[in-house]
C-alpha cells in the first residue's frame, strides 16, 4: 500500500471520528436514527481499518467475509438497542 | 524417442484462499478470535441493557464522552504511525516511537477516566453497566499494553516480518476500539 493511500485512509478515519463527535454534540437526545447513524459511522471506520490498514483490499473474498461480519454485528446491535 | 513426462504443474500458492490473506495466518486467527470475543461482549452488553435501558442511560451519562472521543483520535493516529513504520524501513524507529507515545497517551487518558470513576465511588460492582464498562474497556486496555510491549521488543530486535505482525495486532486493537467506543459511550 502506498503512503498516500495510508494517509488517505487515516484522514477518512479522522473525518468519520469527528463526524461521530459532532453527531453526539448535535443530537444529545438518543433515538433510533441517532443510534443507526452512530453504528453506521463505526462500521465505516472498521471497514477502513480492515481494507486499508489490515490490507483486505487485496483479498476480495476475505473482504466480503469481514464486511458480512460487520453488517451482521451492527444490525444485531441495532436490533438489541431497539428491543430495549 | 523417449520423452520425459511433462511435469505436473504445482498448485499455485495463490490458489489457496488462505494464501490471499495479507500477513501471517496466525495474526488473522488472533484478529478473528478477538473480534468474536469483543463482539460477543458488546452484544451481551446491549442484550442486558434491554432489561433496564433507563439505568444504563443514567450510568452512561457519568462517562466522559470527550475522553472517549479524544482516545479514538489518539488510537487511529497511533495506528497510522504504526502503518507508516511498516512502509518506511529507514524511519521505522521514528514512526514506531510516535505510535508508542500515542499508545501511552491512550492509557493515560483511560487512567484518568478510571480514577475519576473511583473518586465517585464507582467500581466494577456498582451496576451491570459498569461491570461491562470495566470488563470491556479494561480488557481492551490490556491489549494496548500488550501492543506496546510487542512494539518495544520490535524496537530492540527489528525484523520486517515481526514488525508487520505487530502493526496488524495494533490495527486490531484500533478496530476493536472503533466498535467498542460508540456502543459503550454513545448508544443510549
Amino acid at each position: 500500500m502506498t503512503q498516500s493511500a495510508l494517509t488517505r485512509a487515516f484522514l477518512t478515519l479522522l473525518a468519520l471520528s469527528i463526524g461521530t463527535t459532532l453527531l453526539t454534540e448535535l443530537r444529545p437526545q438518543a433515538g433510533m436514527g441517532f443510534v443507526a447513524l452512530v453504528l453506521l459511522l463505526a462500521g465505516l471506520k472498521a471497514r477502513v481499518i480492515l481494507m486499508d490498514y489490515l490490507g483486505l483490499r487485496l483479498a476480495p473474498m476475505w473482504q466480503r467475509g469481514f464486511n458480512a461480519f460487520l453488517v451482521v454485528f451492527l444490525l444485531t446491535g441495532l436490533g438489541l438497542y431497539l428491543a430495549g | 524417442m523417449n520423452q520425459s513426462p511433462a511435469p505436473v504443474p504445482a498448485m499455485a500458492e495463490q490458489d489457496h484462499p488462505l494464501d490471499s490473506l495479507p500477513g501471517d495466518l496466525m495474526i488473522w486467527v488472533l484478529i478473528v478470535s478477538e473480534l468474536l470475543v469483543f463482539g460477543a461482549g458488546l452484544l451481551a452488553f446491549l442484550g442486558v441493557r434491554i432489561a433496564d435501558p433507563v439505568a444504563f442511560a443514567q450510568d452512561q451519562d457519568s462517562l466522559n464522552r470527550v475522553a472517549g472521543a479524544v482516545n479514538t483520535i489518539v488510537l487511529i493516529s497511533s495506528g497510522y504511525l504504526a502503518a507508516r513504520a511498516v512502509h518506511s524501513p529507514n524511519k521505522m524507529r521514528l514512526w514506531l516511537s510516535g505510535s508508542m507515545v500515542l499508545g501511552l497517551v491512550f492509557l493515560v487518558v483511560k487512567w484518568f477516566e478510571y480514577t475519576a470513576k473511583a473518586e465517585l465511588g464507582i467500581g466494577i460492582e456498582t451496576s451491570q453497566f459498569f461491570t461491562f464498562y470495566y470488563l470491556l474497556t479494561g480488557f481492551h486496555a490490556m491489549h494496548v499494553v500488550a501492543g506496546l510491549v510487542i512494539f518495544a521488543l520490535i524496537m530492540r530486535w527489528p525484523n520486517p516480518r515481526n514488525l508487520e505482525g505487530a502493526a496488524m495486532f495494533w490495527h486490531m486493537v484500533d478496530l476493536v476500539w472503533v466498535l467498542l467506543f460508540p456502543i459503550i459511550y454513545l448508544v443510549r
